[in-house]
C-alpha cells in the first residue's frame, strides 16, 4: 500500500513539474498578449499628451473613448455598426451559399467545370473594386450595392474552395461507395459533403474576414451611414478621432464574428 | 459444390489517348462455392483488373465473366475490400458499418441490423461501436472494414491486398482474424496479393499470372493441415508451395527481362 503510494508521488512529482512548466507557458503568452496591448495603447497616449505625436493626425486611446461616448450619447454609434453589420453578414451568408451550391454544381458536371474553369480563374485574378461603378449602375446606390460588393468578394474564393475540396475526395472511398451501388447523390451527400466539413470551416473563416472586406469596401463606395461610411466621413472631415473610433467597433465586431465560427469549429471537431 | 465466378477466354484492353494497353489475355479460372482463391503475380500485371472485371466496374473486351452463371452482374453479390480501410472518419464505428444498408435500404433492414449488431459482438468489437475510427488500431479497423462488407452478405468477397498497409504482426493476427470471420461465415472469398506466403496460408487454390499482359501460368491446388493461416505457415509443404511460386514468378521476371 505505502509502496503504491509512493509510486504515485513519483509519479505526480514530474508530472506536477510538467503541469507547471504548462500552465507557466500559458501565463507567459497571456501576459504578454495583455502586455503588448497597454504598453500599446499607454505609449500612444503618452506620446500625444506630450505632444511628441500630434493627436491631429494620429488620434489617441482617451480621444478615442471620448469619442465613441458622444456617438453613444447622440445614438448614432449602434446605428451605424447595425448597418455595416447587417450588411455583412447579408453578403456573408448569400455568398458562402451561393459559392456553396455554385461548387456542388460544378462538381456534379465535369463538362460545365471545364467549361467555366478559366471564367472563374479570370474572376477570381479581378480586383473586385473596379466593378464598383457598374455594380451602382445596375443596383442603384446603397445597401443593395454595397451587399453586392460583399457577395462578388466572397463567392469567388468560397466556390474555388469548395470545388477543390470536392474534387479532392479519396477516390477509393468514391470505389467503395459505387460498389455498394450508391448513386451519384448519395456519393455527394454521404461522402463529398461531409469529408469537405473541415475545409468548409475554413472558407467560413475567409469569408469572415472577405466579407468584412467587402461591406467597407462597398460603404466607400456608396453609402448614408455605417462603419465604412464614418471613417470616409471622418478622413473628409480630418476627424481622425472619428476614423479611429469607427475602426476599434469594426476590429470588436469582426473578432466575434471569427470567434463564432470557431465555436462552430470545435463543435463540429468534437 | 457450384461456381460462383468463372472466366471464359478473358481479354481486357485498357484504352488511352495514345495507347492501348493489353492487359488480360485469355484468363479462365472458376471460383468455386465456400473456396479461397489467391491471385499472385508481378506486380500491375493486372490481379486488379480482374477484381473490377468481377465486380462489375469493368467490362471484358473479350471473353466473358460469369458471376452465380450470369454475364449481367450483380453488385449486389459482391463485398469489396480494399488495401485501405476507407472508414469515414466522421461516422462512428457502427454508422460505418451500416453505411451500406443506409445506401441501399434493403426490405430486411431489421434482420440486417440485427446481424450487423451480431457480427460486432462476434469479433468483438462491441465496445467501439459509437468510438470514430481514429481511436481505433490498424488491425481493428481492417476488421471494421471486413464486418462492413459482410453485414451486406456478398456471395463473394473480393480481397484487394487487405492486409498489405499494416505491420507484420498486425498483419498475421489480423489473416487469422479475416480467415475465421470468413470460414466461419461460409464465404467465398477471391485474394489478390503479391505476398506469396500469404496467399499459400489463406488459399484453397491459387492462379499464378504473368507479367502483362496477364496469363494463367499455373494453377496450383493447396493442400495444407492446420486450422489457422498461422497454423498453416508451419505445415511440411509450405515451403515447397512456397518455393514453386516463387520461381515461377522470378523466372517470369527474368524472362520478360530477356525478352
Amino acid at each position: 500500500m505505502k509502496k503504491a503510494k509512493q509510486k504515485i508521488v513519483n509519479f505526480s512529482l514530474s508530472h506536477k513539474k510538467y503541469v507547471r512548466k504548462l500552465k507557466q507557458d500559458k501565463f507567459i503568452v497571456i501576459f504578454f498578449r495583455i502586455f503588448i496591448l497597454v504598453a500599446f495603447l499607454g505609449l500612444w497616449e503618452l506620446l500625444t499628451s506630450v505632444g511628441a505625436l500630434d493627436p491631429f493626425f494620429v488620434s489617441s486611446p482617451s480621444r478615442i473613448i471620448l469619442q465613441l461616448g458622444e456617438l453613444i450619447k447622440e445614438g448614432t454609434l449602434f446605428h451605424h455598426a447595425w448597418v455595416t453589420l447587417y450588411e455583412t453578414l447579408i453578403g456573408f451568408a448569400i455568398a458562402t451559399v451561393l459559392g456553396y451550391l455554385i461548387a456542388i454544381l460544378l462538381w456534379w458536371n465535369e463538362k460545365v467545370r471545364k467549361i467555366f474553369e478559366p471564367y472563374i480563374v479570370v474572376l477570381n485574378s479581378l480586383p473586385k473594386i473596379a466593378l464598383g461603378p457598374v455594380i451602382i449602375l445596375w443596383v442603384g446606390a446603397g445597401t443593395s450595392a454595397i451587399i453586392l460588393m460583399c457577395v462578388l468578394i466572397c463567392i469567388v474564393i468560397t466556390t474555388m474552395s469548395m470545388l477543390s475540396s470536392f474534387i479532392a475526395c479519396d477516390e477509393g472511398k468514391i470505389l467503395l461507395l459505387k460498389s455498394m451501388h450508391a448513386n451519384k447523390f448519395q456519393i455527394l451527400w454521404k461522402l463529398i459533403l461531409p469529408s469537405s466539413m473541415p475545409d468548409f470551416i475554413s472558407v467560413l473563416k475567409i469569408n469572415v474576414g472577405m466579407s468584412w472586406v467587402g461591406s467597407i469596401m462597398g460603404e466607400y463606395l456608396t453609402s448614408k451611414a455605417g462603419l465604412g461610411y464614418l471613417i470616409v466621413y471622418g478622413g473628409q472631415i480630418f476627424k481622425i478621432d472619428l476614423v479611429m473610433s469607427a475602426t476599434f467597433v469594426l476590429c470588436i465586431l469582426a473578432f466575434v464574428m471569427y470567434y463564432l465560427v470557431s465555436l462552430i469549429e470545435r463543435k463540429y471537431k468534437k | 459444390m457450384k461456381n460462383i465466378l468463372e472466366f471464359k477466354n478473358v481479354k481486357y484492353f485498357y484504352q488511352t489517348k495514345s495507347d492501348e494497353i493489353f492487359a488480360l489475355d485469355n484468363i479462365n479460372f472458376t471460383v468455386k462455392e465456400e473456396e479461397f482463391v489467391s491471385l499472385v503475380g508481378p506486380s500491375g500485371c493486372g490481379k486488379t483488373t480482374i477484381l473490377s472485371l468481377t465486380a462489375g466496374l469493368l467490362k471484358p473486351s473479350d471473353g466473358q465473366v460469369l458471376l452465380d452463371g450470369t454475364d449481367k452482374i450483380d453488385t449486389k453479390k459482391i463485398g469489396y475490400m480494399f488495401q485501405r480501410d476507407m472508414l469515414f472518419e466522421w461516422r462512428s464505428v457502427w454508422k460505418n458499418i451500416t453505411l451500406g444498408l443506409e445506401l441501399q435500404k434493403p426490405s430486411n433492414i431489421d434482420e440486417k441490423l440485427a446481424f450487423a449488431e451480431e457480427l460486432l459482438k462476434k469479433y468483438n468489437l462491441d465496445g467501439f461501436k459509437n468510438k470514430k475510427p481514429r481511436a481505433l488500431s490498424g488491425g481493428m479497423r481492417q476488421r471494421v472494414a471486413l464486418i462492413r462488407t459482410l453485414v451486406m452478405e456478398p456471395k463473394l468477397l473480393l480481397l484487394d491486398e487487405p492486409f498489405s498497409a499494416l505491420d507484420f504482426q498486425t498483419r498475421l493476427t489480423l489473416c487469422d482474424d479475416v480467415y475465421e470471420i470468413i470460414k466461419n461465415e461460409k464465404k467465398t472469398a477471391l485474394l489478390v496479393t503479391h505476398d506469396i506466403s500469404e496467399a499459400i496460408s489463406l488459399s484453397d487454390k491459387i492462379e499464378v499470372l504473368t507479367s502483362r499482359p496477364a496469363k494463367i501460368k499455373d494453377e496450383i491446388l493447396l493442400n495444407l493441415s492446420g486450422k489457422t493461416p498461422l497454423k498453416k505457415r508451419e505445415d511440411k509443404s509450405f515451403s515447397g508451395y512456397f518455393d514453386k511460386i516463387w520461381r515461377e514468378l522470378t523466372n517470369e521476371k527474368s524472362e520478360t527481362k530477356n525478352s
